[in-house]
């Protein structure tokens, strides 16, 4: 899947270096650095953003690692294979009709800074 | 036969000020602000431009010319000032107490009062709840959501983004 350059240019903010892996006929946005909001240990990880329907979510955010933050989440995937590395992600819930890359990454990040 | 007019390269004002002299037209003028000297190359420059020298904004300080025989005055930001006006020696300035924000872009300035402030208080100002709302803060690094109970200290100058609550806990 292609996404619009400039929302490409504009996600690329938020992390240290972006690619695409392509696995299963999905596209994963690969953040590696990616920055995260305060209260998070570690502040930065590498990350893959799926913005496409995946599990029987709309998208999802998968980390390299389980990240502490300031709320308990449900981290209901541990170690999925994808593109030769492991990935960790919690359980939630993006609802956004047309979102840009960038919102919908900050959707999902705000699932550390949201109590529920 | 030419008349040309000779300017000096560079004058420090606080001198010419304390010694009673007037100004003269000059490339460069020395000006100290809140104890620091900087370099101006313009006998005209506005108030902003004053307080970029010192890495200093409007959104957050305001700036204050001092004389050596009259009281201290108030420069607005898009005020010109002329630094060859008699008796000017510098400026100092002041954190604004009444500092601005910017919401959704930098054409979206908002008045507020310095100090801490809740999410609620900052969505507030662009008609929003945290209920639908999540406020994103850009702070040394790109835009980042901002947990709705965390205090927030305005200093001034901040810049905010709101976006559209979407997400939620499916367990």
């Amino acid at each position: 899947m292609e996404y619009p350059k400039e929302q490409i240019e504009d996600l690329k903010r938020y992390c240290k270096k972006l690619s695409a892996v392509t696995e299963g006929g999905v596209t994963y946005l690969c953040l590696e650095g990616l920055r995260l909001p305060s209260g998070c240990q570690p502040a930065e990880c590498d990350a893959l953003l799926c913005p496409e329907p995946k599990d029987g979510y709309s998208s999802r955010l998968y980390f390299s690692s389980q990240i502490q933050g300031p709320y308990t989440r449900n981290w209901n995937v541990s170690n999925a294979r994808i593109g030769e590395r492991n990935w960790f992600a919690f359980s939630w819930r993006v609802e956004l009709a047309n979102p840009t890359l960038t919102q919908l990454l900050v959707a999902h990040l705000n699932g550390f800074a949201k109590e529920k | 036969m030419s008349i040309e007019t000779i300017s000096e390269a560079e004058i420090d004002i606080r001198e010419m000020a304390e010694s009673g002299r007037e100004v003269p037209d000059a490339q460069v003028y020395r000006v100290p602000i809140d104890g620091q000297v900087v370099r101006v190359d313009t006998a005209h420059p506005t108030g902003e431009i004053l307080l970029s020298k010192v890495d200093k904004r409007p959104c957050a300080f305001e700036l204050i010319a001092e004389f050596v025989h009259c009281d201290n005055d108030v420069i607005e930001p898009e005020e010109i000032v002329d630094l060859r006006q008699r008796g000017l020696k510098g400026f100092i300035t002041a954190h604004k107490e009444i500092v601005t924000i910017f919401i959704n872009g930098d054409d979206h300035p908002y008045k507020i009062e310095r100090g801490v402030h809740m999410v609620a208080q900052i969505l507030a100002r662009v008609g929003q709840t945290p209920d639908g709302y999540v406020l994103l803060e850009e702070k040394g690094g790109p835009p980042m959501p901002i947990p709705p109970n965390q205090p927030i200290e305005i200093c001034g100058c901040e810049t905010f983004f709101s976006q559209p609550q979407s997400g939620g806990s499916s367990s």
